[in-house]
């Protein structure tokens, strides 16, 4: 064969074997589409679930009582604390929760009172609750361990979990319960509601120098004793989150202790708020304060910046607290606040 | 005839007893003096004693230095009148302590221990419960008093058989006593709805002398004064008495007269004492009993003695109570208690070893 024949033959069998190998390859990195990494799981890193990728029945929680196994879906909810009612009404259909504690019917404690309004009020008496026919009861740590264990031993599955009120454990609170109700999308949904509120808040608040920050003091005052909120307390929290800055942390308080009037004059907040409900006393104890001219000095008394808040608001453990923090944050910041107006949180439809 | 008796007896007949009342109310006075200027420089505001001294010269028209305006205000409107109320309340435990000791006879009596305390404290829960102290200013210490005055006479109607008063019943009935009050106070609180009267019920029984003004001195001041005044006046009858009602009798003591009359005043000043501090233990026992050791059993002077010993027991608990964790407060109940609960123990285990010993 003459060679230019033979180079011909051996160029056009090279390009019909490039193309028959590259058409047997399947798809090129420039004609098809990558498909997209799989979302991460938002319960992957939620203390408490056993195995996040099972969203089936079966599960397992790790609660505060030890591990637990759900059955199946709960449909026949109580809980026996005011913040995790909030909680729950806000994940699942209100028809689940079959009964309530007596505060959680209480407008002065609870966020959710008009819808338990008509349930049956049980008390932490194991036969009040087992009356119900629950198929779950979540509840906190103050409940003794004797109560969950009979309730346990009666065959109710009890999930003890406590409520943090830090930012990312509120958004964990959120997914451990609708994870235990078996309502994971909604979940997600209300986390991520709850989170943008905080981010929305924090854009503001965050970068206020510390120079700007106010001194704040919550203070309630009942049978003549004064309590205030140090740190780790709820008030506390939404102090710290509104961008102000605790005087009783700050005076190496913690909880909720109490503390007498000079204790005020000594600690010389520039805002005291009272998140005491105005039944209890809260509008003579605002009144007091500002009377007392031992506390003339007083920054927040001088300046008349005491202010009766919602005691609901700011002593939930529930993440309805963050509504007290945009409450306080309007307080403190009127400027950056200015007809802003923020509503309730969602409810499931 | 028992010891406790004839060393009354002693002491009556050949004690100096203004000898003994002198020394023992100057001492006493210049502690009460010490430890409220000591209570009224103390606190979470630091001001310096120059400054209260000055403070309180100001006050009786000396103006000798400076201090601000709050300064002023803080000691006289805040530290005063709690100090005043603490030095009230301790002037009738103690009081109260010393006499119900003397009319029963028994060294254990004590407002706390036979039942009057617990009375007290249930007739101002049901003032509360009742909602009768926010409609009447005074509801809470009358009744203090009446629920105080109806805990001594029951106790006292069940242990005393033909005008002499058994201790071992005494007691037992004392701790009956105090535990169906106890239990009526909780029966009163699981009972009232769970609303502004549970809180404040709450909160009143875990006792103290926080927030206590010039409003409350006014009101302590003249059943506790007038009711000490008392005490102390019937105080040698209350040594005639510790000879048994006969003898107590052919020396002149009107006895069907003067024991209710010793016990409702007991009654007053504990009740009254309730209304203003909650419940707090062991000063009736520990300060008349310390006083006993120190001054003799004649009631001549330990009444006297026991109202400024229980003004400067108290007033120093509170003040440890209320800067020994500053800013926070503890309890001056758990002061007291922190003291009266060991010496309670050792005035048993004495007891014992006399009894042993006899």
């Amino acid at each position: 064969m003459h060679p230019a024949i033979r180079s011909a033959v051996f160029l056009t069998v090279g390009i019909v074997l490039a193309l028959a190998i590259a058409a047997c390859g399947g798809s090129s990195p420039a004609s098809t589409p990558v498909p997209p990494p799989p979302a991460p799981n938002p319960f992957a890193a939620v203390a408490g679930i056993v195995d996040p990728d099972n969203h089936g029945w079966p599960r397992e929680v790790e609660g505060l009582n030890g591990r637990i196994t759900i059955a199946a879906k709960p449909q026949r909810i109580v809980t026996l604390s005011v913040g995790h009612d909030e909680m729950t009404y806000a994940l699942v259909p209100a028809d689940r929760v079959v009964a309530v504690g007596s505060a959680t019917k209480n407008p002065s404690y609870s966020n959710v009172a008009h819808l338990a309004r008509d349930l049956p009020t049980i008390s932490r008496e194991p036969e009040v609750i087992l009356a119900q026919n629950p198929d779950i009861m979540v509840t906190s740590p103050f409940v003794k361990v004797e109560i969950v264990e009979s309730l346990s031993n009666a065959g109710l599955t009890v999930v003890q979990t406590s409520l943090e009120n830090d930012p990312q454990a509120r958004i964990n609170n959120i997914l451990f319960l609708g994870y235990i109700y078996g309502e994971e999308d909604r979940a997600v949904e209300l986390a991520a509601e709850v989170q943008a509120r905080f981010d929305a808040l924090q854009a503001v608040v965050a970068a206020k120098p510390d120079s700007a920050r106010p001194r704040v003091l919550s203070a309630t005052r009942y049978s003549d004793k004064l309590y205030t909120a140090g740190a780790g307390s709820t008030e506390g929290g939404i102090i710290d989150g509104a961008g102000g800055v605790n005087v009783a942390a700050l005076a190496g308080l913690e909880r909720n202790p109490i503390i007498s009037l000079e204790s005020i004059i000594a600690m010389a907040p520039e805002v005291i708020l009272i998140p005491q409900p105005l039944e209890f006393g809260a509008e003579e104890f605002r009144q007091d304060l500002l009377d007392n001219p031992a506390l003339a000095e007083v920054p927040a008394i001088a300046d008349r910046r005491v202010y009766l808040v919602s005691g609901i608001l700011y002593t939930t453990l529930s993440f309805w607290n963050l509504r007290g923090t945009e409450d306080l944050a309007k307080i403190l910041w009127p400027e950056d606040f200015a007809g802003k107006e923020f509503g309730p949180f969602s409810f499931p439809e | 005839m028992g010891i406790f008796a004839r060393k009354a007896i002693g002491s009556y007949r050949t004690a100096s007893v203004t000898a003994r009342l002198a020394v023992g109310a100057g001492a006493l006075g210049v502690l009460v003096l010490s430890a409220a200027i000591a209570s009224l420089a103390l606190g979470p505001l630091g001001i310096p004693v120059s400054h209260v001294a000055a403070i309180v010269l100001d006050r009786v028209g000396i103006d000798v230095a400076d201090f601000t305006i709050t300064e002023k205000l803080v000691v006289e409107q805040l530290r005063a009148p709690r100090i005043l109320v603490g030095g009230l309340v301790g002037m009738a435990l103690g009081v109260s302590g010393a006499a119900l000791q003397g009319l029963f006879r028994n060294p254990m009596a004590d407002p706390g221990i036979i039942g009057v305390s617990a009375g007290g404290a249930t007739g101002a829960v049901l003032s509360i419960a009742l909602g009768l102290n926010t409609l009447f200013f005074l509801a809470l210490p009358l009744f203090s008093f009446a629920g105080a005055m109806g805990a001594a006479f029951l106790v006292y109607g069940i242990a005393a058989v033909g005008g002499r008063v058994s201790m071992p019943t005494l007691l037992l009935a004392g701790v009956a006593v105090s535990s169906f009050l106890g239990a009526v106070v909780s029966a009163v609180i699981v009972m009232v709805p769970a609303d502004a009267a549970l809180r404040e019920i709450l909160f009143w029984l875990a006792g103290g002398l926080d927030g206590r003004t010039w409003e409350h001195v006014r009101i302590a001041v003249g059943p506790i004064l007038v009711g000490v005044a008392i005490i102390t006046l019937l105080s040698r009858d209350l040594n005639l008495l510790m000879l048994g009602d006969e003898e107590a009798r052919s020396l002149g003591v009107r006895v069907r007269l003067v024991r209710p009359l010793i016990l409702a005043t007991a009654a007053l000043v504990t009740g009254t004492a309730v209304a203003f501090s909650g419940t707090i233990a062991f000063v009736g026992l520990v300060v008349p009993h310390m006083l006993r050791l120190l001054f003799g059993p004649d009631h001549r002077v330990l009444i006297p003695l026991s109202a400024a010993g229980g003004a400067l027991f108290v007033v120093v608990a509170d003040t440890i109570a209320r800067t020994a964790v500053q800013p926070t407060e503890l309890r001056v109940g758990i002061i007291t208690a922190l003291v009266g609960a060991p010496f309670f123990l050792f005035l048993l285990i004495r007891n014992k070893r006399q009894a042993e010993a006899f």
